[in-house]
């Protein structure tokens, strides 16, 4: 079948998955505030430390631990040494304390401190700034270290709503690493089939269930070639652009994909992520009796995705081979023989794979032990709701309205290529050239994988000037909405790596 | 429910102040669309209702249909554009205005402006979601399409009762639906 021609010839893209900074991270905030600075005796400081916080209980709402408690006199900043440093600059017997916002009254601080001031001298209070929020990377610590106070950055600090935790990110991030380049790549033919059909751009959306594919992974396969033909089990909806379905109908790609004008368009509603929502939503669905739903029609891939996902995957991903199971094999090595159906539920049982038929059945084929039908797109009744949990493949960098809604539909993460990033995208939060090296010097080793490729991956300058000029919303994480989602760029390793690979700006 | 809607209706209804010529009309289609977000409420959807003008006529009417239809995406300004673009082309959208009783999301604000709206009237503002002015201004910011204008606070206080009405229910659905029983209604509707 056709169907299956194009999977088998899929090749996997070389490529890297990269995490898309979030904006809250490319545009930091910086607030600052007054701070005071006190030389005391260095024998005292841990008596000055108890003392002040006995005075002034720290706040936990504003957490200042990134700012150091202490200075000695070589770690402040040449404009603190300036005006700090008055009598005796190599001394070694004092040592100065910060005294952080909100400030305590002037006379009652000096009161506390004067037991402590360094021998023959009273207590000098001086104004400093310092920065509030904790440096997101260890260049902006040591910017500040040099011009205001010695800031400390500490990788492992919880971020809040800045950015996902980092050890979220990278768990997802190495379980989409080894088969993104092959979702991509059925995303790129469904883009075809779309562009092929008349009815919509070359865009295409492939909907992914980590769970399954997680578990796909945990798979024996005793086939040599099982783990090839078996790729795709884990994909549970894909679909094309349809924008120009509501034209007259054009046979071959529509020649309105070479412009872009607004009034054949279509809308957002036929962008190719919008489809792939509304098709999981029809099997979430799927109990309902009143449901009334019109939609283009399906294509091939289209709909050959939507009816695997009626049933568990082992039992139907590869009708040919069961075929010849049958006949030949044994229960013991017949990969196809359908395992606990229980296994691909989402259930708090957990994940241990059942093995299937140890005892022989007799008959010895695999069609004596029909599986449940549990859909892999589980319906409402079955607990399913909109797209929780699922990752979503695209090749274009999806509009803004495409953003919030892959966010409204709870999305888990989102993966798109470096090189079809768009003018008109909502996801991107900075150009490809210029500050992405910033972040990533002294970070240590937790970044490895893509990073390296992202500094050699200079960009075209497309994005720069007044006709392409475009905005950068990084819309999967954005501390002021209420959803957010992990959001990756696929760096291809080879050409085309360099942002908008589009010669037509449209919305994707 | 804690409230009959038809109550509210009316009530909404003995409320059409006395108006300019010109305002009556801005008056009338919203409240056609609160009408819109009570049918919402109703069938226990977020009530958010809207409906399309143009030339002067309602040609189209939307609410929220995400739970019914387990699709996030589905907003009551998507509905009321699919029901549009039944009779008409979609060039008439670019004479067409939309009244909307909570600012549009994100979303449905990129979409406007794909879909080339005239302009934008909605009732009280959307701290959470809101895009076309409280969050993003995608009515305005640089992109392919042009901007449209965008007016805000048409029955502002009528759009947050609804919304009020409708959070205060107890959620059935949830695994353990808390009590809200005690909690009163909040009539009251500060200035911004």
């Amino acid at each position: 079948m056709d169907v299956q021609d194009i999977l088998r010839g899929i090749q996997p893209i070389p490529g890297d998955v990269t995490a898309v900074r979030t904006v809250q991270e490319t545009r930091p905030p910086e607030e600052f505030a007054d701070a005071y600075a006190a030389e005391v005796n260095l024998k005292c400081a841990s008596k000055v430390i108890k003392a002040l916080d006995k005075a002034y209980p720290r706040d936990a709402s504003q957490p200042l631990n990134h700012l150091r408690r202490f200075a000695k006199h070589e770690h402040l900043s040449p404009t603190l040494q300036s005006t700090l440093l008055k009598a005796d600059p190599s001394s070694t017997q004092t040592i100065f304390v910060l005294i952080p916002p909100p400030l305590p009254d002037v006379a009652s601080l000096k009161d506390l401190l004067t037991p402590f001031a360094p021998p023959g001298s009273d207590i000098t209070l001086t104004t400093l700034r310092v920065p509030l929020y904790a440096p997101l990377n260890s260049a902006q610590a040591d910017k500040w270290t040099k011009s205001l106070w010695p800031v400390l950055f500490n990788p492992a600090a919880p971020r809040g709503f800045v950015a996902p935790p980092p050890q979220i990110l990278t768990r997802a991030r190495d379980s989409i690493q080894p088969k993104a380049g092959r979702y991509l790549a059925l995303a790129y033919e469904v883009a075809r089939e779309a562009e092929q059909s008349g009815l919509g751009r070359g865009v295409g959306a492939v909907v992914v269930d980590p769970e399954i594919d997680a578990r796909l992974d945990d798979e024996i396969i005793d086939d040599d070639e099982g783990d090839d033909k078996r790729w795709s089990d884990a994909v549970v909806a894909v679909a094309g652009d349809a924008r120009y379905s509501r034209l007259e109908g054009s046979t071959g790609p529509n020649p309105s994909r070479l412009m872009y004008n607004a009034d054949v368009e279509g809308g957002p509603e036929l962008h190719a992520l919008m489809r792939v929502v509304d098709l999981i939503a029809g099997k979430r669905r799927a109990d309902d009796h009143d449901d009334t739903s019109a939609s283009p029609p399906l294509r091939p891939l289209e709909a050959h995705f939507l009816s695997q996902s009626d049933t568990t995957f082992s039992s139907t991903s590869n009708p040919t081979h069961q075929t010849t199971s049958t006949s030949t094999s044994t229960p013991e090595t017949d990969p196809d023989t359908p395992t606990n159906p229980e296994k691909f539920q989402k259930t708090e049982s957990g994940a241990i794979p059942v093995p299937s038929t140890s005892v022989p059945t007799p008959t010895s084929t695999s069609t004596t032990a029909p599986p449940e039908t549990n859909p892999r797109i589980r319906s409402r009744t079955q607990g399913g709701y909109l797209c929780t949990d699922l990752d979503v493949y695209l090749t274009h960098e999806p509009c803004l309205c495409c953003s919030m809604g892959l966010l409204l539909s709870r999305f888990r993460a989102v993966i798109f290529p470096r090189g079809g990033r768009m003018r008109t995208g909502g996801l991107a939060s900075e150009p490809c050239i210029g500050p992405v090296a910033v972040a990533d010097s002294g970070e240590g080793g937790d970044n490895e994988g893509g990073e390296g490729e992202d500094k050699g991956d200079v960009g075209s300058g497309k994005e720069e000037g007044n006709e392409n000029e475009r905005l950068y919303y990084g819309l999967h994480w954005r501390k002021e909405l209420n959803w957010r989602a992990l959001g990756f760029e696929f760096v291809e390793a080879i050409a085309g790596a360099d942002g908008n690979g589009e010669s037509v700006q449209f919305h994707a | 429910m804690t409230e009959n809607p038809t109550l509210s209706i009316m009530g909404l209804e003995d409320n059409i102040p006395d108006t300019q010529p010109g305002d009556a009309d801005h008056d009338y289609f919203m409240q056609q669309a609160l009408l819109m977000g009570e049918k919402a409420l109703a069938t226990g959807e977020t009530p958010v209702g809207c409906v399309l003008v143009y030339d002067q006529k309602i040609v189209a009417r939307g609410m929220n249909d995400t739970n019914k239809s387990m699709n996030g995406t589905r907003h009551a300004e998507f509905l009321a554009i699919e029901e549009v673009l039944q009779s008409y082309p979609r060039s008439i959208l670019r004479s067409t205005d939309l009244y909307v009783t909570v600012e549009p999301c994100v979303m449905c604000a990129s979409a406007l402006r794909q879909y080339q709206i005239r302009s934008v009237y909605f009732g009280c503002g959307n701290e959470r979601f809101g895009g076309t002015g409280s969050i993003l201004s995608l009515h305005s910011d640089h992109t392919i399409d042009p901007p449209y204008p965008v007016y805000g606070g048409l029955f502002r206080e009528e759009a947050i009762m609804l919304l009020r009405r409708f959070y205060i229910q107890e959620n059935d659905k949830a695994p353990k639906p808390r009590p809200k029983k005690n909690r009163q209604l909040n009539t009251k509707v500060e200035y911004e």
